[in-house]
């Protein structure tokens, strides 16, 4: 635990009663419950947003930029989340949106969309083409998927394409017209994400597979919803928008997958059928899988934990709005453009991703099985009902967490009922 | 120090747990800090002894041992055994019904990828003990 493993995720232990419903949806087993307060170990989270999701009392929250952010630089862009499109009621326009964002306090407001549109012809123009690169390709965008697969999945890293975000490629992109633009430097400006996701948070101050994150700051779309509300009738309308059909749909899931116009790729949506479907993937079950798309949040980025729509409404709304835009219609030479942008390491994953075994019991694999056999002596014991109540999630985890020495203090209450029980 | 030993029952047609002891498996190897690439070669390996063992024989089970060098997975059922295990080894070959087949099962492939994800193979049927398949993996050799 500690500063090695920044987390988005936090808690707000007033509001924590120790009810135990964020122990046990978390994907990795990275909650414990210790002295009546939710613990997140740090090592294990993959910053879903789970909890935060599933917390009743509202204890689980992320840590994000404030809008001061804004008075570091001489000239701010903010790029909105895609997703942002869908969270409006009734019939607002894509550019009445971003002209609400723009008057929160930026300069210029930027699309991720220019990033969606090159990842997607990267791919299929460039990776699909070429068979030496490991099938499937996975998509390396949703964040949360990134760092499941850092520590549950290790042998299908090579899989993930080695492509930035649309954010990045955005953020880089925007910077550099910037700096043309008003003659500032790299310095002078800032770029900030509006993000509906809690990994995305953590991807930028603790980044993988690149050096350094293009953006300066991240605001939760939760926390910036009323000041963009605010702002939708005010503003005098300006002409921003460059997204397409293809783009707007691009976060939702199966959005990457589609226009790669392939037969066999594979969408899936919902941490917990990404492993699952990930564990069919590693076990080489699904022949002649091209593409495989997963995507944390259910309904995809819609899903966001710092969105404010329901992802089915927001879904729906966003479907209506690409029905307006036009076909993305990059020519030859601009794919080849992009292309080449990759090949120099541009937009291009950089960095080695390295694995993350944090599942082993011990370094060592011979301490590591007499461990396993403590394990599975303790489990004869154990109820096996996995209440949770000793602040574990599964009675397995309890008996983990006692030979790995992490819960000195460990006692199941549903055996010490029983013994008093049969004492009597 | 004394090597490790894992049983799993497999059950005849129980598509329902089918995967459940390879799945298992894995879990315990990962736990024990094993290589993820020694991981998948059994965990591979496994499973397509265990979807055998639910499709093609009346039951049985599989043995996990695992030593500090190497981990041996050993299917064994109990009949009906294997007709020509000559052609059983053949890539393609396959005696899978239709249904099986519809279920994306019985590509022909099971025994030679247990093969080929073996250090160590061996394989020995009759129709009176049934099929025993022993797989071993060397944990220490190249990578």
């Amino acid at each position: 635990m500690g500063e090695k493993y920044f987390h988005s995720v936090v808690l707000n232990d007033d509001n924590c009663v120790g009810c135990t419903s964020c122990l046990k949806i978390c994907p990795t087993e990275a909650i414990r419950l210790r002295e009546g307060k939710a613990r997140i170990i740090g090592e294990k989270c993959i910053d879903c947003g789970e909890c935060i999701r599933i917390c009743p009392n509202h204890a689980k929250s992320a840590v994000t930029d404030t809008l001061e952010i804004l008075n570091k630089f001489k000239y701010t862009i903010a790029i909105p989340s895609l997703v942002l499109y869908g969270q409006f009621p009734g019939k607002v326009g894509i550019n009445k949106m971003l002209t609400a964002v723009k008057n929160v306090g930026f300069d210029e407001v930027y699309e991720a969309s220019v990033g969606t549109e090159i990842i997607t012809n990267v791919i299929k123009n460039h990776m699909l083409k070429n068979p030496n690169i490991k099938r499937p390709i996975i998509n390396s965008t949703c964040p949360a998927t990134l760092r499941l697969i850092q520590i549950r999945f290790p042998e299908l890293l090579p899989n993930v394409a080695d492509i930035e975000t649309p954010m990045e490629i955005a953020a880089r992109l925007a910077k550099a017209d910037a700096v043309k633009k008003t003659g500032l430097t790299m310095e002078e400006i800032g770029v900030v994400f509006i993000s509906p996701c809690t990994a995305r948070m953590t991807s930028v101050t603790n980044p993988l597979g690149i050096e350094k994150s293009y953006i300066d700051g991240v605001l939760s779309m939760k926390a910036i919803f009323g000041e963009i509300l605010r702002n939708i009738d005010s503003c005098k309308e300006e002409d921003i928008t460059r997204s397409t059909k293809e783009s707007l749909l691009w976060p939702l899931v199966g959005g990457q997958g589609e226009p790669l116009e392939i037969e066999n790729y594979l969408a899936v949506d919902g941490i917990h059928e990404v492993i699952k479907v990930l564990e069919e993937v590693e076990m080489d079950k699904l022949d002649g899988l091209e593409f495989f798309e997963g995507m944390a949040c259910i309904g995809g980025c819609a899903g966001g934990p710092l969105t404010i729509e329901n992802p089915f409404i927001a879904r729906s709304r966003m479907k209506a709005l690409a029905k307006e835009l036009p076909n993305s219609a990059a020519d030859e030479d601009e794919i080849k453009e992009q292309i080449q942008m990759y090949k120099d390491g541009l937009i291009r994953l950089t960095e080695h991703i390295e694995p993350r075994a944090i599942m082993r019991l011990d370094d060592d694999i011979s301490k590591s099985m007499k461990k396993m056999e403590m394990i599975k002596e303790m489990l004869k014991y154990l109820p096996g009902i996995d209440c949770g109540v000793c602040g574990a999630p599964t009675c397995r985890a309890f008996a983990e967490d006692i030979v790995k020495g992490e819960n000195h203090k460990a006692i199941c209450i549903v055996k010490t009922m029983e013994s008093f029980k049969n004492k009597k | 120090m004394e090597d490790m030993i894992y049983v799993f029952d497999v059950e005849k047609d129980d598509f329902v747990r089918a995967g459940e002891a390879s799945s298992n498996i894995k879990k315990i190897l990962r736990q024990l800090g094993i290589d993820s690439g020694f991981i998948r070669k059994i965990s591979i390996a496994t499973y397509e002894a265990e979807m055998n063992i639910v499709i093609h024989s009346l039951g049985g089970q599989i043995t996990l041992e695992v030593t500090p060098d190497f981990i041996k997975v050993t299917a064994s059922d109990r009949g009906p055994g294997i007709a020509d295990l000559e052609l059983a080894m053949q890539e393609g070959y396959s005696t899978a019904t239709e249904k099986v087949r519809e279920m994306g099962f019985g590509a022909g492939m099971g025994l030679p990828n247990m093969k080929k994800c073996s250090d160590r193979f061996r394989v020995e049927s009759s129709a009176e003990k049934g099929t025993v398949i022993a797989m071993e993996v060397d944990l220490k050799a190249g990578d």
